[in-house]
């Protein structure tokens, strides 16, 4: 940095060791794992050019494929912030036999490997599956249809509210909720009022998450969606269909409009966040 | 005191919710998660021995399935130790020093988790591929990336690549620095310092953090399809010969394997409740993932 | 209104709060339960304010039992010792929960409620703070805008915790005027804790002096600050007050 005024330096003086290693380690691993492979889906996608990616995307089985996805994608994650919040509480509030295995079982959408999500999914809600086939009686196909691709996204982003959400409910102090109802509030009114406002931005946060996972889900999905073009193709399968035909600028054509997207939506999103943290006043 | 009267029972406090309102709630997620969660988890092992054990340690034995437990161990044993190398230093350099662009940096470090694990492989095809400039000096000196072991690791660091460091940060941020700076007064080298003072204070973070990069190495599906090829008995992971035994009908075989993944999972998460509960202390973000 | 408070008990599990006290609260008096932490006196609070329920016991509003009302019913003005203002709503919206709160039919409609919560800041003599929110006021600010939330159901009395706890010194000593002056102003008969005997003495017509026991908390004595002082009924309250 050879500038002649310097407000701050680029990196202060510090008496700890090691400051060569571990920003070396830092910066290299970052580089080459990270930086660079999406620098090259950049640097193709600008070597395609707009027009190029454009005219990828700009076709009905792209666009049906996104839509599919970002589609599904918010609805699951709509249902996991409802369905989230609702277990944070029950975990932090209540005591009931199984509470500690209920809250361990949480995690499994993070621990198991999407594959086997995907194929235990599709064996239950199959037509010839346990739910499935009771769905099949009163004429509901769960499995192969868009139905069978919400529950899959339900699945891997089922922990990220309640995780998010949890340390916030045991935070809530039992004097606001108190003050509520000396107030004359109901129960109900104390819920809605004040104990939901304050759930809010955290639970926000883990849509958010869920949502990002969610809209790039592969594994989970492509075994229960049964991929009929036009109906239940994601956009990650539609890479990889390209992938496998070697079509590279396509593939990356719909990466990048992938990307774009989905950091759009969680700009919004944190913008929400960033709003509603600020009024509560806890940045 | 001959006067009792019980009012505790018949009222609840002004905090609580009524017991039909409670148990409603409780039903729901006890009966969510036996639906989302519980189920799909009995199923694995149902189908998995739905032939008995016999046909269920079988398929675990043939070559193909060895090869793939074998590959799947490797990758993990590549990218796991890597990746808490990185955590480690990244931790060390974010939280020891004070430099420009340090949210940035958290940031980077943090974009693999919102990347799709499907473009995530695209990405190293594109760079490692042997269409591109990198790849195809690789590819001719005899060292090809995509299509094999190599290409499989960097995928599996790729998405795997923020939870040491994830993990490490708001525990280091917490201890601050003044321990490691009592320690360097008495004299002791950097190393020392590291060894003798900081890892002591992180290892159940470090383990927590291990653990997780692991169960997800183990499992990655998106990003290690894309760049594996799909060899079998040469590039084909646990996760890719459970897909293959499946779109080839082989359902003893898939959920065989899907099963052993499962079991992975669920020593994972037990070993992760334990030290939850044992060192909550000293796992700042716990409860964040 | 008058508070009859008649052989009050009550139990935490095995653990004993509060043995059996009675306590008679003259309408409009400004009433001090002093005495040491676990002496009961924040749990005889709560009993009254229907936060908590005794184990045995009745409580009287008025001459009518009240023992079995719920919160929502008791319409007590309570101040909490965190104060417990709510971080998403600003002032106004603070202020006004009380009223939105109500059922439709006795709910005022919206200009009157403005003109409610802007009486009650001019009351507690900060009338410009309405669109704030609470975290950016200071400790002495948010303490008053509690007793104004709490004022502005209309309640039939006004119960305290610990209400000048979390202020330093000089804050303390303004708001115990400011305390007395809306005492006096709306005539409600007001209970409020402290542990602090100079904030008891000074500020209340009537002090109860509380302390702890095996068997639970229990009333030590009863009477105006310079009786007390004068004449304390015990050795615990010869050493309390002087203190």
């Amino acid at each position: 940095m050879h500038r002649t005024v310097t407000r701050r330096p680029l990196i202060h003086r510090s008496p700890m060791p090691g400051l060569g290693l571990s920003m070396g380690i830092t910066l290299t691993m970052i580089s080459i794992i990270v930086l660079l492979p999406i620098g090259a889906l950049l640097l193709k996608g600008a070597s395609f050019g707009l027009a190029g990616i454009w005219e990828t995307v700009n076709r009905e089985r792209v666009w049906r494929a996104l839509y599919l996805s970002f589609r599904l994608s918010l609805l699951a994650a709509l249902f996991n912030l409802i369905f989230g919040v609702l277990l944070a509480w029950v975990l932090v509030r209540y005591r009931f036999p199984g509470r500690r295995l209920l809250d361990a079982a949480v995690d499994l959408p993070f621990a198991l490997p999407t594959a086997v999500a995907g194929i235990a999914l599709t064996a239950l809600y199959a037509p010839n599956g346990v739910f499935g086939a009771l769905a099949k009686e009163i004429g509901w196909k769960i499995a192969y249809s868009q139905w069978g691709i919400f529950l899959a996204l339900v699945f891997v982003g089922l922990p990220f509210v309640t995780r998010t959400v949890q340390p916030v409910v045991e935070e809530i102090e039992r004097e606001v909720e108190e003050a509520s109802a000396t107030l004359g509030a109901s129960r109900l009114h104390t819920i809605r009022r004040v104990i939901l406002p304050m759930l809010m931005p955290a639970a926000l946060t883990g849509f958010a998450l869920s949502l990002a996972r969610a809209v790039g889900e592969y594994g989970s999905v492509i075994f229960i969606a049964g991929n009929i073009p036009l109906v239940t193709e994601i956009a990650p399968l539609l890479i990889v269909i390209q992938l496998e035909e070697f079509k590279y600028n396509e593939a990356s054509a719909i990466g990048i409009a992938m990307l774009l997207i989905s950091f759009a939506m969680l700009l919004v999103i944190n913008l929400i966040g960033v709003w509603s943290r600020r009024r509560i006043g806890h940045v | 005191m001959s006067d009792i009267t019980p009012y505790e029972g018949r009222f609840r406090s002004a905090t609580e919710e009524s017991p039909a309102a409670r148990w409603t709630m409780i039903g729901v997620a006890v009966i969510g998660l036996g639906i989302l969660v519980f189920a799909p988890l009995l199923v694995v092992f149902a189908e998995a021995l739905s032939k008995g054990w016999w046909a269920a340690i079988k398929s675990l034995g043939n070559r193909d399935a060895l090869a793939a437990i074998k590959l799947t161990l490797m990758i993990a044993a590549i990218s796991v130790p890597l990746n808490a190398a990185f955590g480690i230093a990244a931790a060390w350099f974010i939280t020891k020093f004070d430099f420009r662009g340090k949210a940035f940096l958290i940031t980077l470090i943090d974009l693999p988790f919102s990347v799709s694990p499907v473009v995530a492989g695209l990405c190293i095809v594109l760079m490692f591929g042997a269409n591109s400039w990198a790849g195809g000096w690789l590819v001719a000196n005899g060292y090809p990336i995509v299509f094999a072991l190599p290409g499989i690791a960097l995928a599996t660091m790729f998405v795997t690549f923020p939870f040491v460091a994830r993990e490490l940060i708001p525990v280091m941020v917490e201890q601050g620095r003044a321990e490691e700076e009592a320690a360097l007064t008495l004299g002791a080298s950097g190393w020392r310092t590291f060894w003798t003072v900081t890892l002591p204070n992180i290892r159940w973070a470090l383990l927590y953090g291990v653990l997780l990069c692991n169960a997800r190495a183990m499992g990655e599906f998106g990003a290690v399809a894309v760049v594996s090829g799909k060899i079998r008995g040469q590039t084909a992971t646990m996760p890719i010969t459970i897909e293959m035994s499946y779109n080839e009908y082989l359902s003893v075989a898939a959920f065989s394997m899907a099963a052993v993944l499962t079991l992975l999972a669920l020593v994972t998460l037990l070993l992760k409740t334990a030290l939850e509960i044992r060192h909550a202390d000293q796992l700042a973000s716990a409860r964040r993932h | 209104m008058h508070i009859e408070i008649d052989e009050i008990s009550k139990q935490f599990g095995t653990t004993a709060a509060l043995a059996p006290v009675s306590l008679s609260i003259p309408s409009g008096a400004l009433v001090a339960l002093l005495g040491p932490s676990g002496s009961g006196k924040t749990t005889l609070l709560r009993i009254l304010g229907g936060l908590e329920f005794p184990t045995s016991g009745r409580v009287r509003f008025d001459g009518v039992d009240a023992t079995g009302l719920t919160v929502q019913e008791r319409r007590a003005g309570f101040v909490f010792q965190s104060y417990a203002l709510f971080r998403h709503m600003t002032v106004f919206e603070n202020i006004a929960y009380g009223l939105k709160a109500r059922p439709r039919a006795s709910r005022p409609p919206k200009a009157e409620i403005a003109r409610r919560v802007q009486k009650l800041l001019e009351l507690i003599q900060l009338p410009e703070i309405g669109p704030r929110y609470p975290t950016q006021l200071s400790g002495g600010q948010r303490q008053r805008v509690a007793l104004a939330r709490a004022l502005a159901i209309e309640p039939r009395m006004l119960l305290l915790d610990e209400p000048f706890g979390a202020l330093d010194a000089k804050v303390r000593k303004e708001l115990r005027q400011g305390l007395r002056d809306i005492h006096d102003e709306t005539g409600l008969t007001t209970v409020f804790v402290t542990h602090d005997q100079d904030e008891a003495m000074e500020l209340a017509d009537l002090v109860v002096v509380m302390s702890g026991s095996q068997t639970g908390g229990r009333i030590e004595q009863i009477g105006k600050p310079a009786d007390i002082r004068a004449r304390p009924a015990s050795d615990f309250v010869r050493e309390f007050i002087s203190a």
